[in-house]
């Protein structure tokens, strides 16, 4: 079992990773299919055309201002909030992990910087709370989720936008300017995917944002506390089996992914979404059919992300069910704790 | 007696703290998200006939002609097509350092099928299964039997796709 990787997060932690996924997913369905509204013509129509995908965009939205403001009266407020901070400061170390992982890919390192292990093998303790990856993915979340708050809430009211932006024009490039800000975190969504689904010790999802810390063993059943059992307890990425389907499986999706940020690039760069194109384009944006295709593989990838991040919730079902079974305490439906 | 019994004592987060937070947020997002809507009127106002332009495009619709003239804005959208550009290259070179990597590391990896207890048990890509004792971490590849050299071979890339 390779589970010791993984007692890092908080029960609180995962459950909100779970919940901010769902809202992301949901206002990157909606969102783009407004921006992109050509290339993903179907999406539109799935929402409920052009009033409906308005309206499902603002409900996530709302969602989305309750989580981002729920996350920050956690972290300011609560002392384990404020103890986590000095963990997500990226160091030396972190730059240091991500040159060492280049010469890995070039096979001049034997192994991966400890801060960019996702596999450790051994204890929890050791690989860092978050990789120079992980770092990177709050920090870049957290700017983009604020400044889209920001803007979202001041594009909520159309009358309003237009009131304070003066001209219907700019109002609507304020909107531009708001479904711009997300192609990063657009982008970034989909390595995030590919980089928690198919590494391959983890393949099909990395359970660590799934399975609390307070239910992952500190040890291993067959390993001592300490001392030589607790070393021959370890798990060597020697000692995994590769699923049989992982090969095309990551091919399939690593591709996919690359296409899908490419085209949702390229299409952040010509398919503005102006509704007064600053050339006049017939048809009102490139009919490409190649940028058509692409943009849906980069969707395809999201709902995949949707898919393995429900199963990385009913592996944390499963894996609570084993630890009742393992035990046969007093069944406590809810998950609380039992009296004594 | 629970199972939890086995399990770690790890410090989460309170449920007090979550509770008072949570209504917190949705308070304020309540309010903010009123404060929003109370900018104008909640209705589509976009397609009313409203000739707000004087000058020589003066005229229903002159608005659109008139574009977007907000000089922060624009500069605001040129440097988010700056950033995205940037990001999306940076994010590019993640995603195949990632697949690179994930490459080399399910190389080390057992072939499917491969049962732990036969070390030598022929790999697919002819090298011999690694030895189970004493793996170590994401990429070490020496193990404590001389097989290094194979290992050696096998961790560059395994097969192609």
């Amino acid at each position: 079992m390779t589970q010791l990787d993984h007692g890092k997060f908080t029960r609180m932690t995962t459950t909100f990773h779970t919940l901010l996924a769902l809202d992301v997913f949901v206002l990157f369905f909606s969102g783009y299919s407004m921006m992109f509204n050509d290339e993903l013509w179907w999406l539109v129509g799935l929402m409920g055309g052009a009033t409906g995908v308005v309206a499902v965009h603002r409900v996530a939205g709302a969602g989305l201002l309750v989580l981002v403001l729920f996350w920050m009266l956690m972290m300011v407020t609560t002392d384990t909030g404020r103890g986590n901070f000095r963990e997500i400061l990226p160091g030396r170390a972190d730059v240091d992990a991500m040159v060492q992982d280049v010469k890995f890919l070039l096979g001049r390192a034997e192994e991966r910087h400890p801060n960019a292990r996702q596999f450790a093998g051994g204890t929890a303790d050791d690989i860092p709370l978050l990789t120079y990856i992980g770092k990177g993915v709050v920090f870049i979340f957290a700017i983009e989720l604020a400044l889209l708050s920001i803007s979202g809430v001041l594009i909520w009211s159309k009358s309003g936008i237009i009131e304070l932006m003066a001209t219907r024009t700019a109002a609507m490039a304020f909107v531009t300017f708001h479904g711009l800000l997300g192609v990063i975190m657009l982008m970034g969504v989909m390595f995030h995917i590919f980089e928690h689904g198919f590494h391959p010790a983890f393949y099909p999802v990395e359970v660590k944002a799934f399975i609390p810390r307070s239910m992952i063993p500190e040890y291993h059943a067959d390993g001592g506390e300490e001392g030589e059992r607790a070393e021959e307890a370890r798990t060597g990425i020697e000692r995994l089996e590769l699923s049989p389907s992982w090969n095309a499986a990551s091919t399939i999706v690593g591709a996919l992914t690359v296409i899908g940020i490419v085209s949702v690039l390229l299409g952040s760069v010509f398919d503005e979404g102006y509704p007064v194109p600053r050339e006049i384009v017939i048809g009102g944006g490139p009919t490409n059919l190649l940028l058509t295709v692409g943009i849906n593989a980069g969707i395809f990838v999201l709902f995949l992300g949707l898919i393995l991040q429900m199963y990385g919730n009913l592996l944390r079902v499963r894996w609570e069910r084993q630890l009742e079974s393992e035990e046969r305490p007093p069944a406590a439906t809810d998950g609380g704790e039992l009296r004594e | 007696m629970s199972y939890r019994e086995h399990l770690p004592e790890t410090r989460g987060y309170g449920g007090t703290a979550i509770a008072v937070n949570a209504l917190i947020a949705v308070v304020a997002t309540l309010a903010i998200l009123w404060w929003a809507s109370g900018f104008g009127p909640f209705y589509e106002e976009l397609f009313r006939i409203d000739p707000t332009f004087t000058g020589a495009n003066a005229g229903v619709g002159a608005d659109w002609a008139e574009g977007n003239q907000i000089v922060w804005l624009d500069f605001a959208i040129a440097i988010t097509h700056a950033a995205d550009v940037i990001m999306g290259v940076f994010i590019l070179f993640m995603v195949f350092l990632h697949w690179g990597a994930f490459r080399r590391l399910a190389a080390r990896m057992r072939a499917p099928g491969e049962s732990p207890e036969t070390d030598e048990t022929v790999a697919a890509d002819g090298g011999r299964a690694a030895d189970a004792a004493g793996g170590q971490t994401d990429g070490a590849a020496d193990d404590a039997t001389g097989e290094a050299a194979d290992d050696a071979a096998r961790s560059d890339g395994g097969d192609g796709p």
